[in-house]
């Protein structure tokens, strides 16, 4: 004797289900358009997209650059090689404070000696760039004058280790305004001092694509540390793990 | 030969295999839009505003489409998706490889390969991953031959 089949099985379905080949043709992007909708309601943060947030600028788009070359100023001795073994005349050390917590810090013994130079003096804007991009030498300058340091890469890659000190604001992340919001807020830069904007160097475009949005915003002295993070670690200067506290 | 190409061992075989591999390609993006919005953004060939409703959308349609397979579900309508995917991710390569513009994929993961490689090592996977497309695009045909309605029934 055959059982009755179970209810839900008889259960007709909310709305007739396509059967003809252009109904399914054009259903499937439709299933995958709510599918989508859904998913990105609900992920993480750093795993989301605005569906019409910044769009980003294809290279052809993007400003043009200019390689930093900067001018030896009134008090600055020359050239220089500056590293953690040698910070080079004029320059601190080490001026910023030490991380607490998940920090790396630098080999070299570390001095606190205030800035002999201004961050603007030594990297003056260029009337001709709004962003421009420097050396792994000029980063370090420019890292032991104060000048904030703004990391584009993801959040990912941001807490497994960055600059010390450096403020994340990942590109292909949604959610850059907010951060940048805050950035402004703690750290009230203007829009002539210097910015260090960086990536995962070689190939990586994120650095650029972050100048873009920053040059929209006003920002007119954009420092693009060429090689990035992998050249900063390479040299054996300060980084830190995790979040900024 | 038609009958070989039709027969349901085969397109069984062939549905799961195609079906497998888009799954296995879509699951990557969905987990990480930001990733592959990147990966489409580093062609170069797409306008800003499409490449985040692309970078969302497009992963579902492949899972989609792919688990339609392996369960044997709407089967033409998904590979006719497909066959344009694959149609379009031929297209975008080869433009770019025409162009001496070498990009990493975005098939199967949305970070770059950790492992530094030259221009010209980049250019070789590219079209390596070109003639795995066209394989793919094979296998998509022999499914839509074999799902082909017969003519009796379209008359």
């Amino acid at each position: 004797m055959l059982k009755s089949p179970h209810p839900l099985l008889k259960a007709q379905p909310l709305m007739p289900l396509p059967t003809s080949f252009p109904a399914r043709f054009l259903a499937l992007p439709a299933l995958a358009l709510g599918c989508a909708l859904v998913a990105n309601a609900f992920a993480r943060q750093d795993r989301t997209l605005t569906w019409t947030g910044w769009v980003p600028p294809t290279a052809r788009e993007a400003p043009a650059l200019v390689t930093a070359h900067p001018e030896p100023g009134p008090t600055d001795p020359g050239p220089s090689t500056p590293g953690p073994a040698n910070p080079g005349p004029g320059l601190p050390s080490h001026p910023r404070p030490l991380p607490t917590a998940g920090a790396q810090a630098p080999k070299p013994a570390l001095a606190s000696a205030p800035p002999a130079l201004d961050a603007a003096a030594r990297f003056p804007r260029s009337p001709s760039a709004v962003q421009r991009e420097i050396s792994s030498a000029d980063a370090w300058d420019a890292y032991r004058l104060q000048v904030p340091f703004l990391d584009a890469r993801r959040t990912a890659e941001f807490l497994e280790g960055h600059v010390q000190g450096a403020w994340s604001v990942p590109v292909w992340e949604a959610g850059p305004e907010a951060r940048l919001t805050e950035f402004e807020a703690r750290v009230n830069p203007q829009p002539q001092a210097p910015l260090v904007l960086y990536c995962g160097g070689g190939g990586c475009e994120d650095s650029h694509l972050l100048a873009a949005k920053l040059v929209a915003l006003g920002y007119r002295n954009l420092l693009i540390y060429r090689d990035g993070y992998p050249d900063w670690t390479a040299q054996g200067r300060p980084t830190q793990r995790g979040a900024r506290p | 030969m038609m009958a070989l190409l039709r027969h349901p061992w085969l397109t069984v075989r062939t549905q799961f295999v195609l079906g497998a591999v888009f799954v296995l390609a879509a699951i990557p993006k969905i987990l990480d839009p930001p990733g592959f919005a990147k990966a489409i953004w580093n062609y170069q060939l797409f306008p800003g505003w499409s490449l985040h409703p692309a970078a969302l959308t497009l992963p579902w349609l492949e899972l989609l489409c792919g688990l339609a397979l392996c369960l044997g579900l709407w089967t033409r309508a998904a590979t006719a998706w497909l066959t344009l995917l694959l149609l379009a991710f031929v297209a975008a390569l080869s433009l770019n490889l025409a162009r001496h513009h070498p990009v990493d994929c975005g098939c199967f993961q949305t970070q770059a390969s950790a492992k530094v490689k030259s221009e010209a090592e980049r250019l070789s996977d590219m079209r390596w991953v070109i003639l795995r497309d066209l394989a793919l695009l094979a296998l998509a045909a022999q499914i839509l031959i074999a799902t082909r309605p017969s003519r009796s029934l379209t008359t």
